[in-house]
């Protein structure tokens, strides 16, 4: 059979099919399944500077009957970003244990000083390597371009200073010049970026007239995008690029590969079939690859990266005379 | 109450007081000034109290202001409902141990409360002056100091009528100002009161937390007197869980409980550094001083002490602290708060004696790194900036990272004053008590009962933090739904074998 073993996060990665941060893996029972069918790696649910901020206004607004002192309500804000670090090293420890397939914490932070106090905390806590989930939606109208584009670097900068495991960021696509801000963030010193992060989106209810949440889940098609820009840039970054986003099936992780990325990360197939998705992933990435000959993945990994040949595939963004052979 | 307080408001003296003076009078008399100690010969002392308390003359003076309003909206934000006009009117007329005993009706700590209370916030904030006329109010908090401070004076102590012993075990667990109210309130309706202290002294933050020079020892005593001559028995180096079980007091025939053992577990702000030496918290720096005597020579607690010492937080433990640390010789004396001095918990006049002092104060910035020395004594802390930004669900403005804003100043002494979790023993005992995801006793809010019915609590055990008004309400209001669950129990009593009514 094929070896699928590769490398992300800085570590040897016995498949590239990595359990991607979602809520199945904060926890330790579906760690341990996530495990059993293979995953090449799991990332732990992401913790999150804005959730534990929204936990602290909940508990606020909550101490209404007993007229708390407000000596109390300053003491939640310490105190609720220490109880969710312990439950997030607590669960560290533990699947550490737990397994064997390395665990990378994920982390997405406000502030760059809770950047780097999450992430010294997470590496003492075992972690084998970190993803900084680094996004910043670029609403604000004050705030220029550049300045949105330092922040990633600040932070990348502070936590590289501050740990000495593997570190790896997921970003998203909302760059002025993508290609460029990624070729620079892969010089960093960072070892691995992961494309593209997956949002909350909001929607519209139309009955209602009311806002809602979008789907949490990715669909099928929306590899699409990533599958562009990893096969434009994994020949040209400085370090490993894994894709995430709408891989729901061995197939999209094979084209990943051909494009040049070496791994991808899952998370809606996971709740769609389950665990168990992963080893149908591996099996069938296995079983292409017996079919083509390829012992193992660096033999295809980036056959259909961007060469010159392909400049103008990736490159196109008008359908031009697509539409007008079209019959209406 | 509203009945009561009418039939009090139209005594025939207070109707005569209040025709003594033009209402436009009193409005025009100006707001009385504390007197206190000068800054520079005060912070020479850690036992010498600040404010010195008002002289008879400024006392009535200052009650002449209160116009012993119709709708005395004061005693509304009073959380022991102190008959505010009765005592302050008994002041103008000259009855000082009249006006004593109204405080004593309702508060079993008023000469604590007069000097402790954040009246600003509370009845204070409710006077008629503050709220109709934007003008300052009647320092309702001096008058109580006066008060209560004259009768101590004149050594003529009243003892509360108590009502006729009904011979029903009661215990409180913790001697801080929630047990203290209770104590007093349950003595006075007739119940046998035993109040378990772990420490060897009784008093709880009274007497380890508030230092000397804002609350005397002897002050706390007098009132601590007070309620052991209404019959309240104090028990000393007693851990409940520990030396006895809760089980061994139902057997000693204790009948209910009221739960007051505090907060007294320290937290930190787990930020990298933070275990170096010359880091503790406050309650460790405020205990060994203050219950300890480590800041006097004839004893040998240590203390840690330092050139420049930083005291992490906002509140009155940390202006505690922080007057203390300048006491102990600190040069340099820093309050270091997230927040803006708007947003301080600490008592308005805490933070202005802090100023007078020479404590600086570093708002707006947050520590986020300690560095220490070879042998691993802090030397440095490393700061970031703060701005507010918009307010969180508690109505303050939430304090937002100024990025790139980073610095490091010299420290030899870190305090931490950041607030306290709940003592974990009792509900460690007692594994069928419902306790918050913090820790604290989830009660009734107007019984205090928990879920455990012959179990009350209140304090910081169930608030979490609370000033010692707020838990000496808790108290007041555990006692009145303690006596209401046990009388409904008496009542029901031809089935029960094990009656209350045959209580030894």
């Amino acid at each position: 059979m094929a070896n699928l073993a590769t490398q992300f996060f800085g570590l040897e990665l016995k498949s590239p099919v990595i359990a991607a941060s979602c809520s199945m893996t904060g926890d330790l029972e579906q760690i341990k399944k996530l495990a059993k069918a293979g995953a090449g790696a799991i990332v732990l649910k992401s913790l999150y500077e804005e959730e534990i901020d929204t936990q602290l206004q909940e508990e606020l607004s909550q101490r209404k009957a007993l007229e708390p002192d407000p000596e109390y309500l300053d003491y939640f804000d310490y105190i609720i970003k220490d109880e969710n670090l312990k439950d997030y090293t607590g669960l560290i420890r533990q699947a550490k244990q737990a397994v064997e397939v390395p665990i990378v914490a994920s982390v997405s932070c406000i502030s760059q000083s809770d950047w780097v106090l999450f992430s010294k905390k997470l590496e003492e806590a075992g972690v084998d390597a970190l993803e900084l989930n680094l996004f910043l939606l670029p609403a604000n109208l004050e705030k220029s371009g550049e300045a949105n584009e330092q922040f990633y670097f600040n932070t990348v900068k502070k936590v590289l200073e501050v740990v000495s495991i593997p570190v790896t960021i997921k970003i998203s696509h909302y760059f002025s010049n993508l290609a460029a801000m990624i070729k620079a963030l892969s010089e960093t010193g960072i070892a691995g970026i992961s494309l593209f992060n997956r949002f909350y989106s909001p929607d519209i209810d139309i009955q209602n007239e009311k806002m809602i949440s979008a789907d949490v889940l990715s669909h099928a098609s929306d590899y699409l995008l990533p599958l562009r820009w990893t096969g434009i840039l994994s020949s040209q970054t400085s370090c490993p690029l894994a894709a995430t986003g709408g891989i729901h099936s061995a197939e999209t992780a094979i084209k990943f590969l051909l494009a040049g990325a070496s791994a991808v990360q899952v998370a809606s197939v996971l709740y769609n079939g389950g665990t168990e998705a992963i080893a149908g992933m591996n099996q069938e990435i296995a079983t292409w690859m017996d079919a083509k000959g390829y012992d193992k993945i660096d033999d295809f990994k980036g056959k259909l990266a961007i060469r010159d040949k392909h400049v103008a595939l990736y490159e196109r963004a008008q359908f031009m005379k697509y539409f007008t052979q079209k019959d209406f | 109450m509203e009945e009561y307080l009418k039939i009090e408001r139209e005594k025939e003296w207070r109707v005569e007081l209040r025709t003594k003076l033009k209402n436009k009078e009193r409005t025009t008399i100006e707001r009385v000034q504390m007197p206190g100690l000068d800054p520079i010969e005060r912070i020479q002392y850690q036992d010498r109290e600040v404010n010195l308390g008002l002289d008879e003359a400024s006392a009535i003076t200052e009650a002449s202001r209160c116009m012993d309003c119709v709708n005395p909206t004061c005693i509304e934000g009073c959380p022991v409902s102190i008959n505010i006009p009765k005592f302050i009117k008994n002041i103008e007329r000259g009855e000082m141990h009249e006006a004593a005993k109204t405080l004593k009706e309702t508060s079993a700590l008023p000469a604590v409360c007069g000097r402790v209370c954040p009246q600003e916030k509370q009845c204070e904030a409710q006077c008629f002056y503050t709220l109709k006329l934007k003008k300052e109010p009647v320092a309702i908090g001096y008058l109580e100091r006066f008060a209560a401070d004259f009768e101590q004076n004149s050594g003529s102590i009243s003892v509360p009528e108590t009502a006729e012993k009904n011979n029903i075990k009661v215990a409180a667990i913790g001697s801080g100002p929630a047990s203290l109210s209770f104590a007093g309130d349950m003595a006075k309706l007739g119940y046998d009161v035993t109040v378990f202290e772990a420490l060897h002294e009784v008093g709880g933050v009274l007497k380890y937390g508030i230092p000397e020079f804002r609350l005397p020892n002897r002050v706390v005593d007098v009132e601590l007197a007070s309620l052991e001559k209404m019959g309240v028995k104090f028990e000393r180096n007693f851990i409940v869980g520990r030396t006895a079980s809760f089980d061994d007091l139902k057997e000693e025939g204790f009948h209910a409980f009221f739960v007051a053992s505090g907060a007294g577990l320290p937290r930190f702000m787990n930020i990298p550094g933070e275990n170096f030496n010359g880091i503790l918290s406050s309650n460790e720096y405020l205990t060994r001083v203050n219950l300890m005597n480590a800041a006097k020579s004839e004893f040998d607690t240590p203390v840690l002490r330092g050139k420049n010492i930083a005291v992490i937080g906002g509140g009155n433990t940390a202006m505690d602290s922080v007057r203390t640390a300048k006491r102990l010789g600190a040069e340099r004396a820093m309050i270091v708060y997230r927040r803006s001095r708007e947003e301080m918990p600490a008592r308005v006049e805490e933070v202005l004696h802090a100023e007078e002092e020479g404590i600086e104060f570093l708002n707006l910035n947050n520590p986020i790194e300690y560095f220490a020395d070879e042998n691993g004594r802090v030397n440095r802390m490393r700061l970031q900036k703060m701005e507010l930004g918009e307010p969180d669900a508690s109505g303050r403005r939430r304090p937002v990272v100024v990025e790139g804003s980073e610095y490091d100043i010299p420290v030899d002494v870190v305090v931490v004053a950041i607030g306290v979790s709940p003592n974990p023993l009792v509900p460690s005992e007692l594994p069928e008590l419902k306790v918050s995801r913090w820790g604290t006793i989830e009660v009734d809010p107007e019984t205090m009962q928990s879920s455990i019915p012959d179990l009350f609590a209140g304090g910081d055990i169930v608030r979490g933090g609370a000033t010692v008004i707020l838990a000496m309400g808790d108290g007041r209001k555990a006692a009145a739904g303690m006596h209401q669950y046990l009388q409904t129990k008496q009542n029901n009593l031809v089935s029960e074998p094990s009656a209350i009514k045959n209580a030894d």
